[in-house]
C-alpha cells in the first residue's frame, strides 16, 4: 500500500483497524527519506531512532484498544522546519552559525503536536534564518522542486513544501514572515497555512521578525492542514502575543462558499505584476468560486503597493534586534584562537552568518541609526496602520480575498541571482504579514505554459481563519486534493 | 542610483554589527544595500501626517500576572550545554582587559 500517499484522516483509520502498524508506517516513511530524499535534500536531520520508539508506543496503544484516547495526530509522520526546537535535535537554522546546536527545550507548537501523539521524523531544510524564497541560502545546500529537480521548492519553508509533494512526511510545519510558507506551498503544489498572528505561539521558534513570524502547517489536503493547525494553535503562557482560540478549523470544511463574499482586486485580476499563466489561472478560479455560488466582490487594497518597502524595512530592522544574540559565547559558532573578544565576535559572526544574513542584520543596523529611523523605520510602522485600516475596509465587504500566492512558478535554481529581484517574489504574501491577517495557498493545478503547480492565495480578517479553509475546501473539490509529484521517483539524483 | 552609503560607512556598520568584512568584500555589499534601500522608496513618499504607527499587529495587549509560584527553569548544566567553551560553570571567553592570555 501507498501509505505516504494518505492524508490524517485514512491514515487513523488504517491504524485503528490494525490494517498497518504505526511502526510500519514509521518505517515505510524512513525507508522512502532514505531512498529518495537525496534527490531532493528536503532533510537536515532524520531522527528514525526517536521516531520508531514513538511508534511503538502508539502501537502499544493501539493494541490495548486505547488509540483514540492518543490524540488526534497520534502515529501521523510529521517533520519540521529546522527553526523549530525539539529537544534533542539539532535546530540548525541551515545556518554554519547553529551547526552543532542542540536544542534543550521543546518549542509551544512542536510539543503540542507530540502531545497530539505525532511521530516526527526529523527537521527540514530552509533558507539561513528564514531568509529568502528558495532554500537556495541553506548553509547546507539547496532543496530541489519535486515536480523538477531543476527548480527551487521556494522558501524559506522549502523543506517543509518540497518533503509533503515528495510523499516524504504526511504534514510539516513551517515559518511564515513574508510568505515563508505560501510560496513554497505555491511552487510545490502542497496547502501551506499562515494563520492570523497569535494564533500560534512562537515559543522556541527562532525569531525572524517578531512581529510578523507564525507557524503554520502544510500538507497535501485541506482537511489535514486544518487537524494540524487545530493540534498546534491557542495561548501558551510562554508567548504573551498567543490568544485563546476555540475554533475547530475543520468544523465548516465541507459547508462550500455559496453565500460567501470572496473579494478580488480588479488589477490583480487583469494581471498586474504575475505571468499570464497566473493570471488566467486566477480568473478560472474566480469563476470556479461563482459557480458554486459565492459571491465576487471588487475590494480596493490603496496602500498595498507599499507593503514590500515596508517589509524590508520592518524585517530586517527586528532581524538585526533578534540575531544579536549570535555572539560566540552563550551557544553557536565560535571562530577558534582568537584573544580578544571583539576579533571572535567579528570572525565568528562572519564566518558562521552566510552572505544574505550580513545583509539583512546590516541592513536593519542602518534603519535604526539615528537620523534614518525618522526617514524610514517610523513611517514603516506608520503605513502598517494604513495597510492594516485598508483590509479592515475591504472585509467589510467580504469574508475573504483571492489573490495569487507568487507571481510565477518555481524558478530554476540559481536563476535569481540579485537579492533585491528575489525579494519581488513575496509581493502577494508580504501585505498579510505586515497587517497580521490569516492567508494560505491552494493548489489550483499546473499552469498551461510552465505545466508546473499554481497556488491561489486566500486571506481572511483576523481570527477568522476559519473563512479561508472553507473556501480552500470548495475549491479543492475543483482541483482536487494535492498529490505527490509524479515523476519525482524516477528522476536522476 | 542614488548612493545612500558609501564604503566606509559600510565599514562602519559592518563594525557596529560585529560582522568581519573583508576589503574585497566591502564593494559588493555596498551596492547590494544601495540597490535595498532605493527599493525602500516608497515610504519617504508618503503623507503620514497623523497617523500613529502601529508597532505590533497585537494592538491593545495589556499586561499577564501569573501566580507568584517557583517554576524550574533551565539548570546551570542546561544552560552551558552549547556553550563553545566553559569553565568552573562559568562561560569562557577571552580575556577582555590587557589583552593577555585566557
Amino acid at each position: 500500500m501507498d501509505l505516504h500517499t494518505l492524508g490524517i484522516a485514512d491514515l487513523r483509520r488504517g491504524l485503528r483497524s490494525k490494517e498497518f502498524s504505526a511502526t510500519e508506517l514509521t518505517q515505510a516513511m524512513l525507508g522512502r527519506i532514505e531512498a529518495l530524499d537525496p534527490k531532493i535534500h528536503s532533510y537536515l536531520e532524520v531522527t528514525k531512532d526517536s521516531a520508531l520508539s514513538q511508534a511503538k508506543e502508539v502501537d502499544a496503544a493501539i493494541q490495548a484498544g486505547a488509540y483514540d484516547d492518543l490524540g488526534i495526530l497520534a502515529g501521523i509522520p510529521v517533520a519540521l522546519k529546522d527553526n523549530l526546537n525539539l529537544k534533542g535535535t539539532h535546530t540548525t537554522c541551515a545556518s554554519r552559525m547553529l551547526e552543532s546546536y542542540v536544542s534543550p527545550y521543546t518549542a509551544t507548537c512542536v510539543q503540542n503536536m507530540l502531545d497530539q501523539g505525532a511521530i516526527v521524523l526529523g527537521k527540514l531544510n530552509m533558507d539561513e534564518f528564514a531568509f529568502g524564497g528558495s532554500t537556495e541560502s541553506s548553509a547546507f545546500g539547496p532543496t530541489r522542486n519535486p515536480w523538477d529537480t531543476d527548480r527551487v521548492p521556494g522558501g524559506s519553508s522549502g523543506g517543509s513544501a518540497a518533503s509533503v509533494a515528495a510523499g516524504l512526511a504526511t504534514v510539516t510545519l513551517g515559518s511564515d514572515t513574508g510568505g515563508s510558507i505560501r510560496q513554497p506551498g505555491s511552487f510545490c503544489g502542497v496547502v501551506g497555512v499562515k494563520p492570523t498572528y497569535g494564533v500560534v505561539s512562537r515559543y522556541g521558534v527562532v525569531a525572524f521578525a517578531s512581529s510578523l513570524d507564525q507557524v503554520g502547517p502544510l500538507a497535501r489536503s485541506v482537511e489535514d492542514a486544518a487537524i494540524a493547525l487545530n493540534a498546534i494553535s491557542g495561548r501558551d503562557p510562554l508567548d504573551c502575543t498567543s490568544q485563546h482560540i476555540d475554533t475547530d478549523f475543520t468544523a465548516n470544511l465541507a459547508e462550500g462558499v455559496k453565500g460567501m463574499r470572496i473579494g478580488v482586486i480588479p488589477e490583480f485580476m487583469e494581471g498586474e505584476g504575475m505571468d499570464d499563466e497566473v493570471r488566467d489561472k486566477l480568473n478560472e478560479v474566480m469563476n470556479e468560486l461563482k459557480n458554486m455560488g459565492a459571491e465576487i466582490v471588487e475590494i480596493e487594497l490603496p496602500n498595498v503597493h507599499a507593503s514590500l518597502s515596508a517589509y524590508y524595512v520592518l524585517g530586517p530592522c527586528e532581524a538585526f534586534s533578534n540575531l544579536a544574540r549570535f555572539d560566540s559565547v552563550r551557544y553557536g559558532y565560535r571562530d577558534p584562537g582568537h584573544k580578544d573578544l571583539n576579533g571572535q565576535y567579528e570572525a565568528s559572526r562572519s564566518v558562521g552568518f552566510g552572505p544574505e544574513v550580513r545583509r539583512r542584520v546590516m541592513l536593519g543596523s542602518y534603519l535604526l541609526s539615528s537620523g534614518v529611523y525618522d526617514t524610514y523605520y517610523y513611517p514603516a510602522q506608520q503605513i502598517r496602520t494604513l495597510i492594516t485600516q485598508d483590509y479592515v475596509r475591504a472585509y467589510e465587504k467580504c469574508d475573504c480575498i483571492l489573490m495569487p500566492t507568487s507571481p510565477y512558478t518555481a524558478f530554476k535554481l540559481g536563476e535569481v541571482k540579485d537579492p533585491t529581484a528575489m525579494y519581488l517574489s513575496d509581493t502577494f504574501t508580504i501585505p498579510i504579514n505586515i497587517a497580521g491577517n490569516g492567508g494560505m495557498n491552494v493548489p489550483v493545478g499546473l499552469g498551461n505554459d510552465s505545466h508546473l503547480p499554481i497556488g491561489a492565495q486566500l486571506i481572511c480578517p483576523a481570527f477568522k481563519d476559519e473563512n479561508m479553509f472553507r473556501a480552500a475546501a470548495a475549491l479543492e473539490t475543483v482541483y482536487g486534493s494535492a498529490c505527490v509529484a509524479p515523476d519525482f521517483e524516477k528522476a536522476g539524483a | 542610483m542614488t548612493e545612500y552609503l558609501t564604503e566606509k560607512d559600510v565599514r562602519d556598520i559592518a563594525a557596529y554589527t560585529s560582522i568581519g568584512l573583508t576589503d574585497e568584500e566591502i564593494p559588493q555589499m555596498t551596492k547590494d544595500l544601495n540597490n535595498t534601500i532605493e527599493m525602500l522608496k516608497p515610504i519617504t513618499e508618503y503623507d503620514l501626517e497623523g497617523v500613529e504607527p502601529t508597532f505590533h499587529p497585537i494592538g491593545s495587549l495589556s499586561n499577564v500576572m501569573r501566580e507568584d509560584v517557583e517554576v524550574q527553569g533551565f539548570t546551570q548544566e542546561q544552560a552551558l550545554e552549547n556553550a563553545p567553551a566553559q569553565q568552573d560553570g562559568y562561560f569562557l571567553i577571552p580575556s577582555i582587559l590587557g589583552g593577555g592570555d585566557q
